[in-house]
């Protein structure tokens, strides 16, 4: 494009060339065309949590069906999985059957749904179909998931032995993922 | 069938564009008849061809032919038929086709008007229009893909984004907004035709200023369009959140609407050549970044599309225009010499120039806030928003100085103002300034910015309608005319002074309604179980119950709510939950009671039907609604000042020199 702005017509006036202006367009230019360029690949729609590294937000919740409420302190000394889902979301059915099956395998991790938004009577029924090796409880005005932060389901969060968040999953986990979180909170915050 | 069709539709289209580019600035460099002959052929073929995928997609999109790409992703049997009609520009894909649309269509409208006009500049005009052509086929072709074939297509789709189907604003703000960004091109490639040639004289700046106003008139509509959209649909009340696509589509217009003031100048004095290219460069490069904004998924907003292939590709387009601008005004920026002096003195053109800079340092301030986060981010790798407090200590006091330069301005005379003068323009408005700041004082406006907007505001009026009527009043002293007729013939005869007058009128408007909408109101959060009543100043609302609505492609919840204001009844509003088919989240829709003084907005929070409670956020808003009809005043205005120079040269020399306008008339 160089080329056309070289005079070719009677017209056209002699080229010169102007530092300053180079100098400019470059100052404005160039810091933004970086700043764009770092942030290409980064998802805006993962809100890191500030409550990783702190710990969690205390609760004692009755299960699904009733029943003596489970409080986090009766949690520690273990790594816990707190999973917050929903009968009517679709990724939480995905992912239930890998949280099933990681509960089943890995006993020492205390793995606990926390029921979001829902009906305690299509819950008992959904889980009652699907079968869950843990407890799942129910959350009235969702005062937990507020607590926790949660902006939609699925999230999950990964506690170390001391009740302290380590990671927050947000989306359906799959069971590779699983293993690799649970992993991190068994070794503890570094 | 219909996939290869429109695809072999945008390869041609992509080809149509870069000959024509190569023709273009080949003929430019070297003028030749046929070179021009043919820039102007494969131009108007991008059109044809742009038209033709468009109106592909379009049947895709009406017959449900799940086997295109774009149709299987956002359409769907159960929407309208409307819907399915506008879902061409609900999603990523199908925007930038639509995109191409409008390219086109203002590609061919200028190359028509101007094909026996400005033979030096055209060319390289064309050249640079169908460039930019290129690059949104190419973009078409290759990462966006519109027309995907589908191999073993879905029996149904999901339906285009709810928040799109809910609303009639949402089938006009995207055409609006295109029409305005896409239509950045062609002033763009004619200032930049102006640095290739090397002269910007006072014929060629016409051109380019009437090409500038008119997306800007859809820009201006565009962005309070997305304002009043989020107002009736998003429920949270307000109309402006500084989310970094609104900033996307504000940025340009500031420099736009700068550009448009310093066109005057070289127009009148033949100064601030390069800097108006500058201005109306940079409004070009703005609309690429808003459109890098919008769909790359790198800023966070109701707006953005989902990732793709298509930011980086944008991203690349975005550094080389930005790299050849910046190295076409290096070299070029001082062939376009000043024929005049730019007066420094008290003067308008003084104040031209504060204006101009006031501007500038507007588009800085919301391109730093916009972009800062990023920064932060990519050094840090916290995340953070700079969010509306910075945006609104930023952009008040600009705004406010704004408002008073738009008064100042017309106030005094070019060249030179004597102290005399200077007093007698500027000492008469303070008393339409005080009323109206102690009026607002009266009605109980207790904060300063407030008071300041009002104060100056007045002012402005009273420069602004003293402008407008002066040629009335002069006529009817002189030829006895009545005020109607007086008022007719001197809209007739000086219609851009007149237009320019009427969109200031507006704008000041606009600037004290959102001084009052955003310091003045009241709201109230509250739960209400069935039958209980609440009260937020003069209105009562009455949660009377909530039932169920069932339509073809949503399930909505909606409360009825009774409302009377100091014990007179209103009526009834209904706000409503929906539950769109496929999707998770419920989305609200507020229901909104519009009056000249006041909304009152109601918005549901959560609704229960089994407890028969609604939680709701009710806001009372002064002034929102002149923010509508000053935006609509405005565009008016800018339609005043383009129509007769749309009608023909000798029209546009008569409305240039007020003072000559008489002759002109009587040779006509």
């Amino acid at each position: 494009m160089a080329a056309t702005s070289t005079p070719g017509t009677a017209a056209a006036r002699a080229t010169r060339f102007n530092p300053r202006v180079l100098a400019a367009g470059a100052a404005v230019a160039l810091p933004l065309l970086v700043v764009l360029l770092l942030n290409l690949r980064r998802d805006p729609h993962t809100v890191r949590s500030p409550l990783v590294g702190r710990p969690a937000p205390a609760f004692s919740l009755a299960p699904v069906g009733g029943g003596a409420p489970l409080s986090l302190e009766s949690l520690r000394g273990r790594p816990a999985v707190i999973n917050f889902w929903a009968t009517w979301c679709v990724p939480c059915f995905e992912e239930h059957a890998a949280l099933t099956a990681a509960a089943r395998t890995q006993r020492d991790v205390q793995f606990v749904g926390i029921v979001y938004e829902d009906e305690e009577a299509r819950t008992q029924a959904f889980l009652q179909k699907r079968a869950s090796s843990y407890p799942s409880l129910m959350d009235p005005e969702g005062r937990t998931a507020i607590a926790y932060g949660v902006f939609g389901v699925p999230e999950t969060f990964f506690l170390d032995r001391g009740g302290r968040i380590v990671e927050k999953h947000v989306g359906p986990l799959d069971s590779r993922t699983i293993a690799a979180l649970v992993a991190r909170a068994r070794d503890g915050a570094r | 069938m219909v996939p290869a069709l429109g695809r072999i539709l945008i390869l041609l289209a992509l080809l149509a564009a870069s000959a024509g580019a190569l023709v273009g600035f080949a003929t430019g460099a070297r003028p030749s008849g046929a070179g021009w002959a043919w820039a102007r052929r494969l131009a108007y073929a991008f059109a044809a061809l742009m038209v033709l995928a468009n109106l592909v997609m379009e049947y895709a999109l009406l017959t449900h032919d799940f086997s295109v790409g774009y149709v299987a992703h956002v359409g769907s049997r159960s929407v309208p038929t409307w819907v399915s009609l506008v879902s061409l520009w609900s999603s990523l894909e199908g925007s930038i086709l639509f995109w191409g649309l409008v390219m086109g269509a203002y590609i061919a409208v200028a190359t028509w008007q101007n094909r026996h006009r400005y033979p030096e500049y055209m060319p390289y005009a064309v050249g640079m229009w169908l460039a930019c052509g290129a690059f949104f086929s190419f973009l078409l072709a290759g990462p966006a893909q519109p027309f995907a074939t589908v191999p073993g297509p879905p029996i149904d789709g999901p339906g285009p984004n709810p928040l799109l189907q809910n609303h009639y604003l949402m089938i006009i703000h995207p055409p609006f907004l295109y029409a305005g960004y896409v239509g950045m091109t062609i002033p763009f490639g004619l200032a930049c035709a102006a640095l290739l040639v090397g002269r910007l004289g006072h014929d060629f700046i016409r051109p380019l200023r009437n090409f500038l106003l008119l997306p800007w008139i859809f820009l201006t509509v565009a962005i309070v369009l997305g304002g009043w959209w989020a107002y009736e649909v998003l429920g949270w009340g307000g109309y402006w959140a500084w989310d970094p696509v609104e900033n996307a589509s504000f940025l340009p217009w500031l420099t736009a609407t700068a550009a448009l003031h310093s066109a005057l100048l070289v127009e009148r004095k033949g100064v601030l050549k390069g800097w108006t290219a500058t201005l109306v460069i940079a409004t070009y490069l703005l609309t690429v970044l808003g459109t890098f904004m919008t769909r790359s998924g790198v800023f966070n907003s109701v707006h953005s599309f989902t990732q793709s292939a298509i930011g980086p590709t944008i991203l690349v387009f975005l550094a080389a225009a930005l790299l050849f601008a910046v190295a076409l005004l290096t070299v070029r920026v001082d062939t376009l010499a000043a024929e005049g002096r730019l007066e420094t003195g008290p003067s308008r053109d003084a104040v031209f120039l504060v204006q101009n800079l006031l501007f500038v340092l507007f588009t800085f301030t919301v391109l730093l806030g916009t972009v800062f986060p990023l920064v932060v981010e990519a050094a840090r790798g916290v995340q953070m928003s700079v969010g509306r407090p910075y945006f609104d200590k930023m952009s008040v006091p600009i705004g406010v100085a704004l408002l008073f330069v738009m008064g100042v301005g017309p106030a005094l005379p070019w060249g030179h103002a004597t102290k005399e003068q200077l007093r007698r323009a500027l000492l008469p408005p303070l008393l339409t300034a005080s009323m109206l700041a102690v009026l607002g004082f009266a009605l109980g406006v207790r904060n300063a910015w407030t008071m300041v907007a009002l104060f100056f505001g007045g002012f402005t009026a009273q420069i602004t309608l003293s402008e407008i009527l002066l040629p009335v009043r002069q006529r009817m002293r002189a030829r006895g005319e009545n005020v109607l007729e007086a008022l007719r013939q001197a809209q007739r005869r000086g219609r851009r002074r007149f237009g320019a007058y009427i969109v200031h009128a507006g704008a000041l408007l606009v600037i004290v309604a959102i001084a009052v909408s955003s310091t003045m109101g009241s709201s109230k959060e509250i739960q209400l179980r069935e039958g209980e009543t609440m009260a937020l100043g003069a209105y009562a609302l009455t949660f009377v119950n909530a039932d169920r609505v069932a339509e073809p492609h949503r399930e909505s919840v909606r409360a009825r709510m009774d409302v009377s204001k100091n014990g007179r009844s209103l009526g009834t509003l209904y706000p409503r939950m929906s539950r769109y088919e496929s999707q998770r989240e419920p989305i609200g829709t507020p229901a909104v009671r519009t009056s000249l003084t006041e909304d009152l907005y109601v918005s549901i929070q959560n609704i229960d039907l089994a407890s028969r409670s609604v939680g709701l956020l009710v806001l009372v808003n002064p002034m929102v609604a002149w923010i509508w009809i000053a935006t609509a005043v405005m565009a008016l205005g800018g339609l005043v000042a383009l129509v007769p120079a749309w009608r023909g040269e000798t029209v546009a020399v008569r409305v240039a020199v007020p003072s000559a306008s008489a002759s002109a008339e009587g040779s006509r």
